[in-house]
């Protein structure tokens, strides 16, 4: 599976395809006792000073609106609460048991109140929280705009019968067509399990058509997805994979070279996978501070007859130079090995640069190996850039204009089946030679919280000849960026 | 999408292409033969390779284990010439005449359409006679054409894949109107082609005189690949056997073209 897409889906932190998990980063608006966060920020802020002294302590918690749900599943949820001592943990323990009710995905809407208690069994410095929950309808259905990371939309519609038996389980389906003939079939099954850990099970079965015309391929994928996705710390976000997918591999048109013919046909690949994610930064789309670490590990070999182990990183950093104007930093790369002396791996399988997306200033998979003019990928990329994005110049902030930044890039990569030895210069040198290089300018967008469209001028300036190189303006529209 | 441009420059390339001369690196692609080739691609495969002995051109097989797959149409065999990719006989045989070699020129048009005639009611019928046999007579789907088609993949798809090819191939005959066939009424049907292509051979050397033409190619293709093939239910090569003449022809071709020792 290889593509990332998000999609405007708040309250779904599960993306099916499992290989993305975004938080939900709205802060709450309806918390009528709380301080107004200010809205730069998603974690809301207290006036702690005034509020760290008050002692409190929960007397009773009331639960409104549940008919489906469980019992035992919001009790546990909200255990925590009853061992806050002062007020602002109050609040914070009410936040965060708040996000776990949305994230279960049983809930339209938590709100939450909160008083002082009264009756009898009250104490002097007693509250009474109440969560006004309004449970969603047994059979729901929406219709999506996606970004995948083809630098392409597509249209999704899906259904959901959420809160199946009531502790959060659902049965999901989504199709999704997009305008590069994409098309996807998903059927999944959902269930959130109990402990802190905010832990999902996710079981789907898939069908993914996609088109590479730099590559000269098209391939289906059919598979079976078991995914587990927990928290082994605050923002550290695990994803343990199983899958296996039937792979069929055919050629796009006349002009596709023999090479990529060869390896068509019908493959089975078995992995198992893990994907760490560490995501320190304020928000997914123009963060102005934070780190970004994802690494994905893939072994290949359980079954089926494609054997290799495959490993990803990407990192981002993001550092304030002033009020309005960000330093971004980023570095990918990610390196495939083939196992035993079975047969190398797919065409699919192998990494690719170039693009908007990805090494800005190149066409799409247009950097790296090449047969006639299709892209065959490789086993080895590194890709950096440095950015620094601003508000648009001569314009008012706020409004509007607070959708567009303007951005300055340098980004530089390099792709090749690399020879390495156990001497780190060379292996230094052989990942330096032949690097590419371009930079630029343009405006980045940001489309609702899903996605960024940016419009740049690049410059290539490090090429190699048979790079297929984009002089000028280049369009792009996905999640992940370089 | 290719353009109209492109489509264009592709027709350009075929036709300046075809004008060059036979290269010596020409690779004809087929699958497996010892554990993955099935009866009706063993006749394509080897009524290709007798044609291209005949021409006298040079090639040289590679077998793939995704042979069917890497082809234009699907089907096996193709060759490889230059940047062409050319799969099945009779595309192969028109793109060999555009290399300005040909094994009907001595032929009048008349015997041209004869020939055409003939080698289409083999394909109608002998090669659907081995399609069925293949895929639709239970037992040797089961002994043999699952075990070898499905040879080449993991489990499970060799299961998948198989019960794909077997329901796409079930379709065709279904459009050709064989699906309901038994097994005897196909025997009589290829009893009846073999009748007519003995008429058509009488005492010759080959069909049409001295010299073989692709219709001697594509009879000794599915011939000798059914008279060598075993199978459970052998009755198709006990009701070919039955047509001396076709035999000795077949003995022939392979005595002149493959020196290989026969097993017939």
């Amino acid at each position: 599976m290889g593509t990332v897409q998000a999609k405007e889906a708040p309250r779904n932190p599960i993306d099916i395809s499992g290989l993305n998990n975004r938080r939900s980063e709205n802060s709450p608006k309806a918390d009528s006792k709380k301080n107004a966060p200010s809205n730069k920020q998603a974690q809301p802020t207290y006036p702690a000073a005034k509020f760290k002294t008050v002692r409190a302590r929960v007397d009773k918690v009331n639960i409104e609106g549940l008919s489906r749900t469980k019992d035992d599943i919001i009790i546990e949820s909200i255990q925590p609460l009853f061992s806050a001592g002062d007020f602002v943990e109050v609040l914070k323990q009410a936040h965060e048991i708040r996000e776990r009710l949305v994230g279960l995905g049983c809930f339209n809407n938590v709100r939450i109140y909160i008083d002082t208690s009264s009756g009898k069994a009250a104490t002097p410095d007693g509250l009474e929280v109440t969560f006004h929950v309004s449970e969603m309808r047994r059979l729901t259905g929406a219709i999506n705009t996606l970004f995948g990371s083809n630098n392409e939309g597509s249209v999704a519609l899906s259904m959901r019968l959420p809160n199946l038996m009531g502790r959060g389980e659902r049965i999901q389906a989504e199709c999704s067509y997009g305008n590069r003939r994409t098309s996807n079939y998903n059927f999944g099954f959902v269930k959130p399990l109990r402990g802190r850990s905010n832990a999902f099970f996710t079981t789907s079965v898939f069908q993914h058509f996609t088109e590479q015309p730099a590559s000269g391929y098209k391939e289906i994928d059919r598979g079976l997805l078991f995914d587990l996705a927990f928290t082994s710390a605050p923002l550290v976000r695990h994803n343990l994979q199983w899958e296996t997918t039937w792979r069929d591999l055919s050629v796009l048109n006349r002009t596709t070279a023999f090479e990529i013919r060869e390896m068509s046909g019908p493959s089975l690949k078995g992995s198992l996978r893990h994907i760490l994610s560490v995501d320190r930064r304020d928000q997914a789309i123009f963060p102005r501070s934070g780190t970004l670490w994802r690494i994905t590990t893939e072994y290949a070999g359980i079954g089926g007859n494609v054997n290799f182990l495959k490993n990803e990183a990407q990192f981002q950093a993001n550092i304030p130079l002033s009020n309005d104007v960000v330093f971004q930093a980023t570095l990918h790369g990610g390196m495939l090995k083939s196992i035993g002396n079975t047969k190398p791996p797919s065409l699919c399988d192998h990494f690719f640069l170039g693009g908007p997306l990805s090494l800005r200033g190149f066409e799409s998979r247009g950097v790296g190996p090449q047969a006639g003019r299709n892209a065959l990928g490789a086993s080895t990329y590194w890709a950096g850039g440095l950015h620094l994005y601003s508000p648009l110049p001569f314009i008012k902030p706020g409004g509007f204009a607070d959708l567009f930044r303007a951005h300055l890039f340098l980004n530089a990569g390099n792709i090749g089946n690399f020879e390495f030895t156990d001497d780190y210069n060379h292996n230094l040198e052989v990942l330096g030679q032949n690097m590419r290089l371009a930079y630029g300018l343009g405006i980045a967008m940001k489309l609702g919280d899903i996605a960024r469209v940016e419009l740049n001028y690049c410059l290539p300036h490090m090429y190699q000849r048979t790079d297929a190189i984009n002089k000028g303006l280049q369009f792009g529209i996905g999640f992940d960026f370089l | 999408m290719p353009t109209p441009r492109v489509i264009l420059s592709e027709a350009m390339a075929l036709e300046v292409g075809g004008k060059e001369p036979w290269p010596s690196d020409v690779k004809l692609y087929q699958p497996y033969e010892v554990e993955q080739i099935l009866l009706p691609d063993n006749a394509n495969c080897l009524a290709t390779q007798a044609f291209l002995k005949m021409s006298k051109l040079q090639y040289t097989v590679e077998p793939r284990s995704n042979a069917e797959f890497m082809s234009p149409s699907g089907k096996v065999p193709f060759i490889q010439c230059g940047a062409f990719v050319v799969s099945e006989l009779e595309p192969i045989v028109s793109f060999v005449a555009s290399k300005g070699v040909s094994l009907t020129n001595d032929l009048d048009n008349g015997e041209k359409a004869d020939m055409r005639a003939y080698m289409s009611l083999i394909s109608n019928v002998l090669a659907t006679a081995e399609l069925f046999i293949t895929w639709c007579d239970a037992q040797t789907y089961k002994q043999v054409t699952k075990p070898r088609y499905g040879s080449v993949f993991p489990w499970p798809l060799n299961h998948l894949l198989c019960w794909q090819k077997r329901s796409s191939v079930t379709k065709r005959l279904h459009v050709l109107g064989w699906a309901n066939k038994t097994l005897d009424d196909v025997f009589h049907e290829v009893d009846q082609c073999c009748q007519a292509l003995s008429e058509r051979l009488g005492p010759k050397n080959y069909f049409f005189g001295d010299k073989p033409t692709e219709l001697d190619a594509l009879v000794f293709g599915h011939l000798f690949t059914v008279l060598t093939t075993p199978l459970p239910n052998n009755k198709l090569a006990a009701t070919i056997r039955g047509y001396r003449t076709l035999v000795d022809l077949c003995k022939r071709i392979e005595h002149e073209y493959f020196e290989l020792p026969t097993s017939t």
